[in-house]
């Protein structure tokens, strides 16, 4: 217990743990209000967003699968935000590698791997080339990356919109969308009739390689250190534009791969209404998960149970609005940036013990 | 190319008027927020509660403006949240905004399903939209009279927001209090200047006019409620406020500029091949812009102190060289 | 006749810095006076009046005002008082104009509503009254600093203040403003105002001042009253220690020329001269101090010796190559160490490990990272061993910093900088804020390293170190070095008025007399 590692450990998850737990709560009496039962409708969450029917057959599945996203889409906001840049451009830069995979997807015809790996790589560039758009302005000429990247969100939006309806619009369908990428550019499934795929190695893959870049590269430390002190990093001859600048790349990156997937691996396509805001929804990740790789992946995995869960099990079996879930998750959103909320009444607390046992001491001497 | 005129007609500018109308009062409110020195990006929520509960109100009171009305109240004490959240326990404004748009998002749909079963969309046949009325002097100015006169009450509202703003910020003193405290908070506290009643009220009447936005869009336009129904308009009155640099009527300006953008795109679709889309551009890449010029200003002020620095070495430099010939 | 105010055994420990920056300190100013309180940056001046202004409460101590004992809990409670404060930066709202700024908080209004002309009459009549001449409708962005203190003065003013707190008022203002302040401050004097002005420039308090108090480390040292009194006995009492620390030093030939600055000169925030045509050289196997008060240019000038900042004129050259263009990093790899005078925001991260804090300056170097990655091993191995070598107790490889003590944070600072055996050392008041033990200690290796071959370059506002480390001895004053003396035949008097702005004539005069 004074080993102090597992301390940091336990200080670090202690209040988003706290905070979940709140959400759940609130879940409860949202329940309670719809008079549903309340136990039951824990119990059918969980199973419906992280458990088995029966062996091979597990809904945990589609929950690591729609978690996908989430998990690249928070590693790009961990990248940027442990350089000190508060970029909230995922969203944008997701649109746009989404758009060149689509659009490569069936402009180009490559044998089967090959295809693959180009519609990635496309992803990813036009991501990073996305991303090192709010970086070069703010090292070259101090613009706000926050608000900045909320405005290249809309710009991107809109060209991606554009380029749904128009350029690459397959047919006259009510439902703009482009044709469907070559079997050769979709990415495989493991399991019949489930989306779930090569797209989660990957995303699996991203969070050990970028943990490994943050901690244990020099280019990472540069990132870190200029990100938690920049006169510090001067002072040692950090060059923290440079720094920065190669975060934002990589945070594009990221972001641009992780709409590369959704498009091979779940829609093999775009259409209009792709964006339903999983940029966000990762961002939302990296701040719950304590802006590190490990805690996206569990926070990712869980926000995508809970969704998936409110909406099968929630919606289908005890008729309670789905949106529960993602209601639930802004919930523990807030409790988590209120953390000082629960940092000062467990304090409370610990002080109230510790003025009990010196009472009771008193007690017993006199 | 005839077709492509045709498309300025007075209609559009009306078109354009109603368009803007959300976006500017939930815009005026971020920029009320700016000047106070917090930054607001929960417009997007507060927008979107405001066309919820508005709808709901105007069903069951039987009463659309009443309706609107508890609108403004509901956003303004989700801003009265909003602050108590940030002065309370320090919260981070951006997730703090995130938190409450997502939030918002999904407890709408939430509460709208809950009570009126699974459906996607909410409407009602009693609910009265909010009618155009027809100003009495306005309608018969020439040529001008059609573009000002015809529009709803929360039009003609959110006008009058402007110039009161304007008059609060510029020509009162609490407004001039307000400004103190955004553009240096502890010269206006030392001063006794309640710093956080102020940026308090601004978030709250920043919540109201959002609310009233939000509003506009389900009681006074399309008369239902649906999932995400301020579709990014919350997001574009950051962009106008910016674009109008946080000034009542540069907020203006740059409202109509998205709405008559928004407009155009509908109509232009009608009548050339010109993509809609690409319309809307010009308004958000001109926000950008205007993002990169403030910024340079500040930058460029920063360097001429250097740079005369440096340029007077050099002019002292070059003027002793005869110097020291002198003294030889 | 009563003090117009009384501050007695005022004590205040920061324990975010671990500092005492007012230890027992009594304090009293008579009406009508000018009253400078005079201290080296840290010497706790400051934190004096911020609690007297109403900043900061102090743990203990009490504060009576025309005899009468008061709480001031906050700065409302201060101006009931009469006392105003001019911030060393200005509490101003740059984009209002002057009289919006004067008036601010006090605006005259019709239920709410302002009127800008009324305004303006009432700053006209206010300057007039004063004989502060300013201009209501100008902007403050626009105007030059010397008239935004201006500004700040009528301000308090405006607010009744009585007694008038100065802080750090010439830091800012050029020789022609300083006349100009001072013309003020004699002008509100004979109204009956009562001046306090902290400062460290000396020779501004002698020609202003009625009476003088010196702090040094958190303690006041005494009060004189200026007529009774020298730069050099003031220059003695604020920066001179009392304990002596003499480290034994042997003579040694210095080497070849290994730093030199020529003619350099280097502007401030503002775009004036911070450092003004300076040349030095250090060799190898010298210390050369670099000695005055905190405040005269020294932040800039090892900001632009360091490369963390650039020089504006002139020269500098690193083992003959000119490296004005060089970067922080390459100057490093040349062989430039630096042991920055704030060890807890520039010269360490409290954020991270230990490891991470030892190797910011040679991460990128063979022995460190290959292909790209960190060698977490040898890093590990090398912070154990910086440990050892400079018994930094308390640390170890892979935990934080952030609970070290003063003296040990300085440890990890000199253990990095000194590992990559240096051929120039940057010591910026290395021993500030350390307890004895560590003081000996850096002075200690500072010497060791000057044996082995290295140039040192001591940057210190402490008489002591300086006289005790150095081989050469530069002074510092106002961006220019005021003179050079031999650390062998030079006394603590003789440095001592350098860095308070006198001429060594004076002391001359001071003997004969």
């Amino acid at each position: 217990m004074n080993n102090p590692r597992f301390r940091k450990l336990l200080d670090a998850i202690l209040v988003p743990l706290l905070a979940i737990l709140s959400g759940l709560v609130v879940m409860g009496i949202l329940i309670v209000i719809l008079d549903k039962p309340v136990f039951e409708s824990y119990a059918i969450l969980f199973s419906n967003g992280f458990g088995c029917k029966e062996f091979g057959n597990c809904i945990f599945i589609t929950t690591l699968e729609r978690a996908t996203p989430l998990i690249l889409t928070g590693l790009s906001a961990v990248v940027a935000f442990r350089s000190g840049m508060f970029s909230i451009g995922q969203e944008g830069q997701y649109l746009l590698g989404a758009a060149a995979a689509a659009w490569l997807g069936y402009a180009l015809h490559l044998p089967p791997i090959l295809h693959a790996l180009v519609l990635l790589l496309a992803g990813m560039l036009v991501g990073s080339a996305y991303g090192w758009i709010p970086g070069i302005l703010k090292v070259k000429l101090g613009v706000n990356e926050l608000l900045a990247t909320i405005m290249l969100n809309s710009i991107a939006a809109l060209i991606v919109e554009y380029l749904v309806q128009f350029p690459m619009r397959a047919d006259t369908s009510a439902v703009a969308h482009s044709p469907v990428i070559d079997a050769s550019a979709q990415l495989m499934s493991f399991l019949p009739g489930s989306k779930w795929g090569v797209g989660f190695v990957i995303a699996v893959m991203a969070v050990i390689v970028v943990y490994v870049y943050l901690w244990r590269t020099k280019s990472g430390y540069e990132q870190r250190m200029a990100g938690q002190s920049r006169r510090f990093a001067l002072f040692g001859g950090i060059l923290s534009d440079r720094a920065a600048i190669r975060a934002m790349l990589i945070s594009g990156a990221l972001a641009g791969l992780a709409g590369a997937i959704e498009v091979m691996g779940v829609h093999r396509r775009i259409m209009t209404g792709f964006s339903v805001g999983l940029g966000f929804d990762g961002l939302t990740s990296a701040i719950l998960g304590q802006v590190h790789p490990f805690g996206v992946f569990i926070v990712a995995i869980l926000f995508s149970g809970l969704k998936l869960g409110a909406q099968l099990g929630l919606q289908l079996n005890l008729d309670i609005p789905r949106e529960l879930g993602g209601t639930i998750i802004g919930f523990i959103i807030l409790f988590v940036a209120a953390g000082r909320f629960y940092e000062e009444s467990i304090a409370r607390i610990r002080d109230w013990f510790t003025r009990r046992r010196s009472q009771n001491l008193k007690g017993e001497s006199s | 190319m005839e077709g492509f005129f045709s498309v300025f007609t007075v209609e559009l500018l009306n078109s354009g008027i109603r368009l803007a109308t959300p976006i500017l009062l939930a815009a005026l409110g971020g920029a009320i927020c700016n000047q106070a020195g917090v930054l607001n990006l929960a417009l997007e929520s507060k927008m979107l509660l405001g066309a919820f509960v508005g709808i709901l109100a105007a069903y069951y009171l039987g009463n659309s403006y009443g309706g609107l009305l508890v609108a403004m109240i509901a956003g303004g004490l989700l801003g009265l949240l909003f602050a108590f959240l940030y002065h309370k326990y320090r919260v981070d404004l951006v997730i703090l905004a995130i938190a409450f748009n997502l939030i918002i998002v999904e407890l709408t749909v939430f509460v709208m399903r809950a009570m009126f079963g699974n459906v996607g969309t909410w409407s009602d046949p009693s609910i009265v939209r909010i009618p155009d009325i027809q100003v009495p002097i306005l309608k018969d100015i020439p040529f001008l009279g059609p573009i000002l006169s015809g529009y709803n009450i929360i039009v003609y509202f959110s006008w009058l927001v402007v110039i009161v703003m304007f008059i609060y910020l510029y020509r009162m003193r609490g407004g001039r209090h307000l400004r103190a405290v955004g553009e240096n908070k502890s010269a206006a506290e030392t001063v006794g200047i309640n710093a956080i009643l102020l940026q308090t009220l601004a978030l709250v009447i920043s919540g109201a006019l959002a609310g009233l936005g939000g509003a506009f869009l389900s009681i006074g336009h399309l008369k239902l409620f649906t999932r995400n129904m301020s579709n990014g308009r919350g997001w574009i009155a950051i962009a106008a406020a910016m674009f109008g640099v946080n000034h009542p009527v540069g907020v203006f300006l740059a409202s109509l500029f998205f709405g008559f953008a928004d407009a155009f795109s509908v109509r232009i679709q009608n009548v050339t091949d010109l993509p809609p889309n690409l319309v809307k551009l010009l308004p958000n890449v001109a926000t950008l812009l205007v993002l990169v010029i403030i910024a340079l200003r500040s930058r460029i002020a920063l360097s001429m102190a250097r740079r005369r620095f440096r340029s007077q070495l050099r002019a002292e430099e070059s003027a002793r060289p005869a110097q020291v010939e002198e003294s030889l | 006749m009563t003090p117009a105010i009384e501050m007695k055994g005022i004590t205040k420990y920061f324990a975010s810095t671990q500092v005492r920056a007012n230890d027992q300190v009594d304090f009293s100013v008579e009406s009508g006076e000018v009253h400078g309180l005079v201290g080296e940056n840290g010497a706790g001046k400051t934190t004096l009046m911020n609690i007297l202004y109403g900043l900061i409460k102090p743990d203990s101590g009490e504060i009576l005002i025309d005899s009468q004992k008061v709480q001031i809990d906050h700065p409302d409670d201060a101006i009931k008082h009469g006392i105003g404060m001019v911030h060393q930066h200005f509490k101003l709202i740059p984009s209002f104009t002057v009289a919006q700024n004067i008036l601010l908080g006090m605006e005259p209004h019709q239920s709410g509503f302002l009127n800008q002309q009324k305004e303006n009459e009432l700053v006209e009549d206010l300057a007039k009254k004063y004989n502060l001449p300013v201009d209501p409708a100008a902007h403050i962005r626009d105007l030059p600093v010397g008239m935004q203190q201006r500004v700040e003065i009528l301000k308090v003013l405006e607010h009744n203040a009585k007694i008038l707190i100065l802080d750090e008022p010439t830091a800012v203002l050029t020789p022609q403003e300083v006349n100009e302040l001072i013309t003020v401050i004699r002008g509100l004097t004979k109204l009956g105002y009562t001046i306090i002005f902290i400062t460290h420039k000396l020779v501004e308090v002698m020609s202003i001042a009625d009476r003088v108090s010196v702090m040094r480390a958190g303690r006041m040292v005494g009060t004189k009253k200026i007529s009774e009194t020298s730069i050099p006995e003031l220059a003695r009492m604020m920066v001179g220690r009392e304990v002596l620390l003499r480290v034994k030093k042997k003579e040694i030939p210095r080497g070849e020329v290994v730093f030199e600055a020529r003619d350099i000169s280097v502007s401030d925030v503002n775009g004036l001269a911070a450092i003004s045509h300076v040349s030095f050289q250090v060799h190898k196997g010298e210390i050369v101090a670099i000695a005055g008060v905190s405040g005269n240019g020294q932040t800039e000038l090892v900001e632009a010796i360091s490369g963390m900042n650039s020089v504006d004129g002139g020269e500098i050259l690193f083992r003959g190559k000119p490296v004005n263009e060089a970067s922080v990093g390459e100057r490093r790899d040349m062989g430039m160490a630096h042991i920055p005078e704030d060890r807890m925001v520039v010269g360490l991260n409290l954020q991270t490990t230990l490891d991470e804090n030892l190797i910011v300056s040679r991460y990128n170097h063979a022995e460190f990272s290959r292909y790209g990655f960190l060698l977490m091993k040898t890093i590990s191995e090398f912070a154990e061993k910086v440990v050892k070598a400079f018994s930094i107790s308390a640390a170890r490889s892979g935990e934080g910093i952030s609970m070290l003590s003063g003296g040990n944070l300085q440890k990890v600072v000199v253990g990095r900088e000194l590992s990559g055996n240096p051929a120039f050392i940057i010591a910026n008041q290395p021993t500030r804020g350390l307890d004895v033990g560590s003081i000996e200690f850096v002075h200690k290796t500072l010497i060791e390293e000057r044996d082995k071959g290295a140039g040192v370059l001591l940057i210190s506002a402490e008489l002591d170190e300086v006289m005790a480390l150095s081989d050469r001895i530069l002074v510092l004053y106002r961006g220019r070095i005021q003179g050079e003396l031999n650390a062998a035949t030079a006394t603590e008097e003789a440095v001592g008025i350098l860095m308070a702005g006198g001429m060594l004539e004076d002391l001359k005069r001071e003997v004969q007399s």
